[in-house]
């Protein structure tokens, strides 16, 4: 298989490589799962003991679980948002539909691989999501009881193997299988963005550290939990009616059927969201659904004079009328956002064009040696301040400084690549925008966002006269925040960028 | 493709076409034989031939003679010599002698029942609560509540699930002339004795 890694050499959008970040982190959970292989134990009583033990006792044990808990909520988040970016960009169209259905699967597997793990830890709270999990299975008609005998066992014994044996072994292989398929054959490995992932999830990991919960004894209640953030859109179907099938399975199987024929539906023969309405309107109704259920399923009635079950119970009319309304909503929705793009595509049409002034603070390279020192300075003191942080036991403070080395590291090496491009570029005249925006090396103020560019290219308009004449004009004309919104368009907008930051700035307004 | 005549064979299978349906049938026959091997993902049911005793938690065997009326006790079943695996859920039954105005009183089968203590709805323990308004099983979890004479949920979430999850396990039982009680083999099935933690049809 003929891969190309690309390395970019300047800020590109990390919206384009979302599939490769969900790779890395895949990767991420391999090493620390692995490592965490060594002291979990799949058996029955000794599983949360075991988990306790990597995070009480074992050196590190804490640092590995919750990278590993937090990188598996990325990797499902970053799979999400990939799949959503790929849906809406119209990009499943450029090669065959193999890629999208492969990506579907990988993403079900991806859930599976995230709610297996999260059930060997075997608390509480694993102990109702194995026990729901199997009696979905069992309520699917004819097949379902042998189902869940074969793939479940019969007992919390087998329950923790077995799960254990589907989390660290047959399902990763069924996705890297699948990845060999999925993959493009040219992939953007932005080793700063790498880095600054890593950093977000060591970051969360030390701020959010998770907890253990509670040991499994089926003698004693449980208190209410609520699945990870992922299952919760289905946990609110469970709890509004008592027909496990149709809530369970049936919904969810129709969904995941509905976006794996996508792209045979999808006859439209333009790639922009903004040509493809329905389409369009579909993926916001979906994505609507998805996060009006994710909380619902979260919010338990807080009132405790009630009982459980009347806190815990969704009326379904109500819920099922809401989801019903959800969908003239984003349909109108969609539509309304179409029209006011095309609306500003066309008032951008009249508009003079600017010069594409693009970025930027431009550091000299005496002032790249400086801040390359300090930050090397920093990353020592940080060194010496995780290693201390961990001899007095705090360690969620230690990965969280952790965390920040890595987004430090990811500065160091945007700064690194940017002056290794300086040193390759021409000299700049002095009056002109040195170069056209393409080769342009990337300042500092760029990784931001999706709304950095803008800043920088005002921050631009500001400094350059003529450029700042033009723009004034207009907005002097017009003050409305229509034409506003019209200009911030027409900025970030250069002749042979993508429409993917038009897309993003849109979905901002 | 073997539908389609080529103009040579006359309306005939051709010889190519002949040749790969003979490919595919023995593709078909040499992995059938790997179907079966679909067996092995259940665990294997200790089908014991051998009724075993109702051992109580202080390690007798209970009798007919000395077992309280309406009163109740957990039991392993089946037991094995692994301490581990004796603390299973899906091994502990509730082993109850039904109150007086059930039948508690007779000393026969008929005043005994033997329910998976695995509550139908999300399987935690429930277990009998003798006391006078209750004499009935209880989950601590969510208030789904057990008849004790056929082990049908009559209140909570696992009466409302549709059968056989809303009637519990139950094993047979029988009384030797000393009056010890034993466990007669049973059928794993939901159409006999039913499966621990998913139910049994009420016949």
């Amino acid at each position: 298989m003929a891969l190309k890694f690309t390395f970019p050499g300047r800020f590109v959008s990390p919206l384009g490589f979302l599939g490769m970040l969900t790779f890395v982190i895949f990767i991420i959970l391999g090493i620390t799962g692995a490592l965490l292989m060594l002291y979990y134990e799949p058996i029955l009583d000794r599983a949360w003991d075991s988990v306790k033990n990597i995070n009480d006792v074992i050196p590190y044990g804490f640092h590995l679980r919750n990278i590993h808990y937090h990188a598996s909520n990325a990797m499902v988040m970053v799979a999400l948002l990939h799949m959503y970016y790929q849906y809406f960009s119209g990009r499943y169209k450029i090669r065959n539909e193999i890629l999208w259905v492969t990506g579907i699967i990988l993403g079900v597997l991806t859930i599976l691989e995230a709610f297996t793990g999260y059930d060997i830890i075997f608390s509480e709270r694993a102990e109702l999501a194995i026990s729901i999990a199997a009696s979905l299975t069992n309520s699917i008609p004819i097949l379902g009881p042998q189902m869940t005998e074969a793939f479940f066992g019969g007992g919390f014994h087998d329950f923790v193997l077995r799960f254990y044996a589907f989390h660290v072994f047959l399902l990763p292989i069924a996705m890297l299988g699948l990845m060999v398929v999925h993959f493009p054959r040219f992939l953007v490995f932005d080793i700063p963005m790498v880095m600054a992932i890593t950093g977000a999830i060591m970051l969360t990991g030390g701020v959010f550290p998770v907890d253990m919960g509670l040991k499994f004894d089926p003698n004693v209640p449980p208190g209410i939990t609520v699945p990870e953030w992922y299952l919760t859109g289905l946990y609110a179907f469970l709890r509004s009616a008592y027909d496990k099938f149709t809530t369970g399975v049936a919904w969810p199987g129709l969904f995941i059927f509905a976006l794996l024929i996508i792209p045979f539906i999808d006859r439209y023969k333009k790639f922009s969201w903004k040509d493809r309405p329905i389409i369009t309107a579909i993926g916001i109704t979906s994505l609507a659904q998805i996060i009006v259920t994710t909380y619902w399923g979260f919010y338990i009635d807080p009132d405790r004079t009630k009982s459980l079950l009347e806190r815990l119970v969704i009326d379904p009319v109500f819920l099922y009328l809401v989801m019903i309304l959800l969908v003239p909503l984003s349909f109108g929705f969609t539509y309304m956002m179409i029209k006011l793009a095309r609306n500003a595509e066309a008032n951008a049409k009249i508009q003079p064009k600017k010069p594409t002034t693009k970025s930027s603070i431009n550091l000299s390279e005496k002032w790249i040696y400086a801040i390359f020192v300090a930050l090397l300075a920093f990353q020592v003191y940080l060194n010496i301040a995780a290693y201390y942080a961990v001899l007095n036991g705090m360690q969620n403070y230690s990965l969280f400084i952790i965390g920040i080395m890595m987004l430090v590291f990811a500065g160091m090496f945007h700064i690194f690549r940017h002056g290794k491009s300086m040193q390759k570029a021409p000299p700049p005249r002095p009056t002109i925008p040195p170069m056209p925006a393409k080769a342009k090396p990337p300042s500092l103020t760029q990784p931001g966002g999706p709304e950095a560019p803008q800043i920088a290219a005002n921050t631009k308009v500001l400094g350059d006269l003529a450029a700042a004449e033009k723009t004034l004009a207009p907005s002097a004309k017009g003050s409305t925040p229509s034409s506003q919104s019209v200009q911030s368009v027409n900025k970030t907008e250069s002749p042979s960028a993508h429409s993917e930051q038009k897309l993003v700035t849109d979905e901002k307004k | 493709m073997a539908q389609r005549p080529s103009p040579k064979s006359g309306g005939k299978v051709s010889r190519r076409d002949f040749i790969k349906l003979m490919a595919a049938a023995g593709t078909v026959m040499t992995f059938a034989v790997f179907a079966d091997w679909g067996k092995f993902l259940p665990p294997p049911k200790q089908q014991s031939t051998e009724r075993q005793m109702v051992e109580l938690p202080d390690g007798s065997q209970a009798n007919v003679n000395s077992f309280p009326v309406n009163h109740a006790e957990a039991v392993i079943f089946p037991k094995t010599d692994d301490p581990v695996l004796n603390k299973e859920a899906f091994r502990t039954w509730q082993f109850i002698r039904l109150p007086e105005e059930l039948g508690g009183k007779t000393n026969d089968v008929s005043a005994f029942r033997m329910y998976s203590m695995v509550c139908l709805h999300l399987w935690c323990l429930w277990k009998y609560w003798p006391q006078d308004g209750r004499k009935r099983g209880e989950c601590p979890c969510h208030g789904s509540m057990y008849d004790p004479l056929t082990g049908k949920a009559f209140a909570g979430p696992a009466a409302l699930q549709a059968p056989p999850s809303n009637v519990l396990p139950m094993l047979d039982l029988e009384i030797t002339s000393d009056g010890n009680v034993w466990i007669k083999p049973p059928n794993w099935s939901p159409n006999g004795n039913g499966v621990v933690g998913y139910g049994r049809f009420l016949t």
